[in-house]
This record gives C-alpha cells, sequence and structure tokens, in this order.
C-alpha cells in the first residue's frame, strides 16, 4: 500500500442527489463508478436503515425495509445499511472526476449536486488511531462506519488485485 | 356584527392555507373508514369496544358544579375512554400541514385536546374518540397528503430529510409504501404490521402540494414575499419585546 493515498494531490467528491436512492438506482451508480479506473475509494452515506424497530411499543420486532438489501457491487455482494444520500470519494484526477460526473448525468433520474472538496480524513484521526491502532493501512483512514463493529468488515475492497 | 376571526394575516397561498387551517375550513379529499383508522392507530382492535378508564360521567355521580354544569363534556369524556395519542410528522418538502398548524387547528376546531407541537412531529393527546374524530379529519382532509405526512407513533425520523426517489417520506420503519398510484400503510403507527393494508389514497403531486402547503419555502412562496405576515411578525417581536422589558426603577 503506497502512502499516496492519504496524499492531497488526490481529489474528493460528493455526490448529492436531490432525492435519496433507491437500492437499484444505487446499484447502478456504483457499479459504473466501480468500473471506472481512478477511482480510489467511496463510501455512501444516507439515514441507517435498522433491521429490528429501536423503540416505541414494537421494539424488537423485525423492519424489513425494502432499502435493506443486498446490492451487487464489482461482483460482490454489499449489504446497504443505509439508504443513499450521498456518495463521497476519492480520485485521482480531474479526468476521473469528470467520467464520473458523466456517469451521474446518464443514470441518475434526479438532479443532483457534484462539488468537489474535504471529504474523507487524509490523515490519521483519534478515532482511526482508536479503531485500528498504529500502522494502520492509510486507505482505510476515516473509511470508519461510526456504528459499524470492525469485526463485521464494514469495508469492502472491490479490487483488491489493483492494491498490491 | 358578529366577529369572523381573521387567524392569519398575509395574502399570499400559504397565508391563505394557514387560514384554512386555523379556521377548520379544509376541503375533504378522501375517505378512510373507522376500522382502518383504528387498525393503523393500534391502540384497539377495530369494531372492539372502547376501553374505560372509569365509569359513564352519567353513571358516576359528579358533585354539584358550576362549570360542570356549563361545559358539556366531550363524547370521550363522557362515555369515560382512555387518553390516547395520534402522532403525526409533516415533511419540509411541502407537506401541506406543519406541526404548528395540526396543533392550532385541534386547538381552535376540537375540545378536550392536548396538542403537543414539536420541530418535527405533533402529537394529539385526547379521550380516544376524540381523538380518533381528530385523526380522521386530519387525514382525511387537504391538511395531509399521504406521501408527505404520515401517522408515526414512534420512530419520527424522516421529516427534514431529503424525499426518495418515489417521494414517499422517508420512515426507516417503513409503514407506508406507494403501491400503484396510492399509498398504503401496512404496519400500524408504531410500527407493528397490521392484518390487512390500509388505503390512504392518491398522493399529491409536486405542484398540488406546492399550492396547498402551509409551509414558506425560497423555492415556493418565501416568507420574505409576505409583506404583510412580515409586518405582524415584526410588530409581536416588538411588542413582546418591549413589554417583557422591566426595568426594576
Amino acid at each position: 500500500m503506497s502512502e499516496a493515498f492519504s496524499d492531497t494531490n488526490t481529489l474528493q467528491l460528493e455526490i448529492f442527489p436531490s432525492r435519496l436512492l433507491k437500492p437499484e438506482t444505487a446499484q447502478n451508480l456504483l457499479n459504473e463508478i466501480a468500473d471506472l479506473s481512478g477511482v480510489i475509494r467511496l463510501f455512501v452515506h444516507g439515514p441507517r436503515l435498522p433491521q429490528t424497530v429501536p423503540y416505541g411499543p414494537a421494539t424488537g420486532m423485525p423492519v424489513n425495509h425494502p432499502g435493506n438489501t443486498v446490492i451487487e457491487v464489482g461482483g460482490q455482494a454489499i449489504e446497504l445499511a443505509v439508504y443513499v444520500g450521498s456518495i463521497r470519494m476519492e480520485v485521482i484526477d480531474a479526468d476521473v472526476k469528470e467520467q464520473v460526473r458523466e456517469v451521474c448525468e446518464d443514470l441518475l433520474p434526479v438532479s443532483f449536486e457534484f462539488r468537489e472538496g474535504n471529504f474523507i480524513p487524509r490523515r490519521q484521526t483519534v478515532t482511526d488511531y482508536a479503531k485500528r491502532g498504529p500502522g494502520a493501512d492509510p486507505m482505510m483512514i476515516g473509511m470508519t462506519d461510526p456504528k459499524g463493529k470492525l469485526k463485521n468488515h464494514p469495508v469492502c475492497i472491490l479490487k483488491p488485485e489493483k492494491d498490491e | 356584527m358578529a366577529y369572523e376571526p381573521q387567524y392569519y394575516p398575509g395574502a399570499t397561498s400559504v397565508a391563505e392555507n394557514r387560514r384554512k387551517h386555523m379556521s377548520g375550513k379544509v376541503e375533504k379529499l378522501r375517505e378512510i373508514s373507522d376500522d382502518d383508522l383504528t387498525l393503523v392507530l393500534g391502540h384497539r382492535a377495530p369494531g372492539s369496544d372502547y376501553p374505560s378508564t372509569h365509569p359513564p360521567l352519567a353513571e358516576m355521580g359528579e358533585p354539584e358544579c358550576s362549570i360542570r354544569e356549563l361545559v358539556e363534556p366531550t363524547a370521550g369524556a363522557k362515555a369515560g375512554d382512555r387518553v390516547r395519542y395520534v402522532q403525526f410528522v409533516d415533511s419540509m418538502y411541502n407537506a401541506p400541514a406543519t406541526p404548528y398548524f395540526r396543533s392550532y387547528n385541534a386547538a381552535i376546531n376540537f375540545r378536550g385536546v392536548d396538542p403537543g407541537t414539536l420541530s418535527g412531529r405533533q402529537v394529539v393527546e385526547a379521550r380516544e374518540r376524540d381523538m380518533e374524530e381528530i385523526a380522521k379529519f386530519q387525514m382525511e382532509t387537504e391538511m395531509t397528503c399521504p406521501a408527505l405526512a404520515s401517522l408515526r407513533g414512534a420512530t419520527v425520523h424522516g421529516h427534514s430529510l431529503r424525499l426518495p426517489e418515489d417521494g414517499v417520506m422517508f420512515d426507516m420503519l417503513d409503514r407506508c409504501r406507494k403501491e400503484g398510484d396510492v399509498i398504503i400503510m401496512h404496519k400500524d403507527q408504531v410500527g407493528r404490521p397490521i392484518d390487512k393494508k390500509v388505503n390512504l389514497g392518491k398522493p399529491m403531486s409536486a405542484d398540488e402540494a406546492a399550492k396547498r402547503t402551509t409551509i414558506y419555502r425560497v423555492d415556493n412562496v418565501a416568507f420574505r414575499d409576505d409583506s404583510e405576515v412580515i409586518e405582524w411578525v415584526h410588530r409581536v417581536f416588538d411588542q413582546r419585546t418591549a413589554y417583557g422589558f422591566k426595568p426594576e426603577n
């Protein structure tokens, strides 16, 4: 793993659709983005979907939300724990950024905001240190599900051969 | 000349809708049967008697009291019903009502109610049959769009989130769904599955919701467009500041 992944030369992007995306739309979009070369890492962001009712008289009953489904991205099954509200990613340069924008324009059925900024920490934070300890993979910096457990492998590596 | 309450200032469609909600002169848009309503409220089984918390007032023998003689008890109080609640959540994306206007509607037009107004939800507590009357009124009229407002007794998250692609306000407990061109509710207001799908009617189109909303939004009718409302809001704030200011000497 190279240190370049936490390099400031990379660009970070956010795709922010005007509506929350259905799992099918999210799957199509993520597949197209995963096919682009030059996307280093990304995560989806949105309201969490609980497996069971968290409080009230129905506490503990299964929810079976249609958004809580398994999508297939780059040949790997990923369980969606959130309703996709935005996608944040790191790409290598401005060309890839334009390719991502084209994919969004083709696939998103709703209007969207597309912006460049700082969305994933580039340096190790206290949280990263607490979760992964010293000498953690720089690729994993900031890729933390605040409510997930590391043992559940919340981070999915789609193209492991390219990380070598 | 009889006094006609004016309820709310302003010349825009939003101000007009606010007056409608407060006065209770709203258009009825859909029909929801009593059994369906009982099912989605989830307080008792449809068709069952109202459980009571005390005997009917007529049997209790009330003490002599001029106020009791003056005020006719509501149907629920007369029968000794339990106090139960209904809670609504309205989306910020042009839902017809807002918590404040649901509360104004309940407090002005119904008796024996205890409306609770919160930022994202609005709850009304009342004797069970009185509460059902309000719930039915608000659900059947233009105060509610089944896609942009929903009954949520617990887990109300969603009013301030972007709408999902199908336009039905996000609900993490998935109580409402769009099936065909209507919205159905297949869980009660706290998220327990119910025996049948309750049809809540067709959702409003985006244009209709924008026309019927009581929410000022920059992308629809902006608050600053309504000069009369601005004038009155300023007046209220000025005066309450002036009267609240009480120098000791």
